[in-house]
């Protein structure tokens, strides 16, 4: 087949999960994966928790400020103190020992690495009973809202298809979270059903053309009997395959 | 139903405190964010002290993250608040929220610090070899490539544009996806993929070019 587009290269370099037509010939091409190596270099020098997106606040003590105005003069002082500055964002909210990317991301390369490491990590997505993980996708928080999770398509071993959701999202007073299939354009929406914090399976239309529809979404509805999308989403994640 | 309730949000690695100048904490006179970032470029020394009172905490919490606390992590804080005061006619307000932009100074001090380290580990090896090697023999202990790689990829990243140097920050240092970067920021999901793999083929020259002369 056809070489990879550079475009998917560098996702592979990221350890974004390739389409599986692209992930095969990837394992399979020398010349595609020393392109992948070579781009990987520089995240590799990066990817490190320590330089990820602030984590947990943490007050420095007095005499920090005292040096950093002793060395520039400065004769101004903070006021409050920096404790009462948190912004409980879940922008800033990156925890640098578990990353979003993790679970697909060990697959990823997995299959880079081809046979060095992947006989362990790639277990993550196929060593199954019931069938065959064919694509997996992080489920965003969107907004500023507090839900995130993971969507999984598995091939059952009798043909027919899954999509298997982790939702970590906070409990609802009133309404209820829904999950979607959504088209590019976000005009075509495939309602999966009532989906609640934690884990849970739900089968996919026999015909249904993921490519089409490859937006996973989690939506906020409320009990108002309107079975359409109430518009308010929160939390997405496109499909790759 | 066609136009969902999603709103992208802000480039930076962290969300400004506050955001809308009309959302100001009753009572407190403080700029927003964007407000004191223009104060701090300006060289306002109440900007510096407000700036430490807002994001010390997150840049000591990285700090910490990488050193454990103590000697070094209070150094990182320090030099970031004293490099970025004294550095403040590289900040742009236009270009970026300032809490972003201290967090870009905050990785540099500690990816210094790292290679500092590594380069105090090399010369006491090289010395300790040298004590034990046959006289006039050269020995050199191995350059950590990563260390030096990662000090060479947080300079380049200082030297790209927007949007480039946002998708690549938070595919970097918030480990988003391409698809989750576009959700995010707006752009389009093929712009976001292009300036990806630009942005990585410039990363990998520069390391191909200035890492390479590291070993020479």
């Amino acid at each position: 087949m056809q070489h990879c587009t550079p475009e998917q290269l560098a996702l592979a370099a990221l350890r974004e999960p390739l389409p599986a037509d692209d992930a095969a010939h990837l394992a399979d091409c020398d010349r595609c994966r020393a392109e992948v190596a070579s781009l990987q270099r520089a995240v590799d020098a990066v990817a490190v928790p320590q330089l990820a997106a602030p984590g947990p606040s943490v007050p420095p003590p007095p005499r920090v400020w005292d040096a950093i105005a002793a060395a520039t003069g400065v004769s101004a002082t903070p006021s409050p103190a920096p404790v009462a500055e948190e912004p409980p964002e879940p922008v800033a909210e990156v925890l640098p020992f578990r990353s979003r990317r993790r679970p697909v991301l060990l697959v990823a390369a997995a299959v880079v690495a081809g046979a060095v490491v992947g006989a362990g990590a790639v277990a993550v997505l196929q060593d199954r009973d019931d069938g065959e993980a064919v694509t997996a996708v992080a489920l965003d928080p969107l907004a500023d809202n507090d839900a995130s999770g993971r969507a999984e398509v598995v091939l059952r071993d009798d043909g027919t298809r899954v999509v298997e959701v982790d939702l970590d999202a906070p409990a609802l007073d009133d309404g209820y979270y829904e999950l979607w299939l959504i088209d590019r354009e976000v005009v075509g929406m495939v309602p999966l059903g009532v989906v609640t914090p934690g884990s849970q399976t739900f089968e996919l239309p026999a015909d249904l053309d993921l490519g089409q529809f490859p937006l996973v979404d989690v939506s906020v509805e409320p009990l108002d009997g309107d079975p359409t999308h109430s518009g308010v989403s929160v939390a997405r994640g496109e499909l790759d395959a | 139903m066609s136009l969902l309730a999603v709103r992208p949000g802000d480039m930076g690695s962290v969300r400004p405190v506050v955001t809308d100048p009309g959302e100001a904490r009753p009572g407190a006179p403080d700029p927003d964010d964007r407000e004191l970032g223009r104060r701090f470029a300006a060289g306002d020394e109440q900007a510096l002290a407000l700036a430490y009172a807002r994001f010390a905490g997150q840049i000591h919490g990285m700090a910490v993250r990488a050193f454990g606390p103590g000697p070094d992590a209070e150094d990182v804080t320090q030099q970031t608040f004293v490099s970025a005061w004294t550095g403040r006619a590289g900040y742009r307000p236009d270009k970026g929220p300032l809490p972003g932009w201290l967090v870009g100074v905050a990785r540099h001090k500690i990816s210094d610090t790292w290679a500092r380290r590594d380069r105090q580990r090399r010369e006491t090896e090289a010395a300790m070899s040298e004590a034990q090697a046959a006289p006039g023999r050269r020995v050199t202990a191995g350059v950590d490539t990563q260390v030096a790689d990662r000090v060479l990829v947080l300079e380049e990243l200082d030297l790209l544009g927007q949007p480039q140097r946002g998708i690549i920050e938070l595919a970097f240092f918030e480990d988003l996806t391409h698809a989750q970067i576009a959700a995010r920021t707006g752009i389009p999901l093929g712009t976001v993929k292009s300036h990806i793999r630009r942005t990585l083929e410039r990363l990998r020259t520069r390391l191909e070019v200035d890492g390479a002369a590291l070993h020479a």
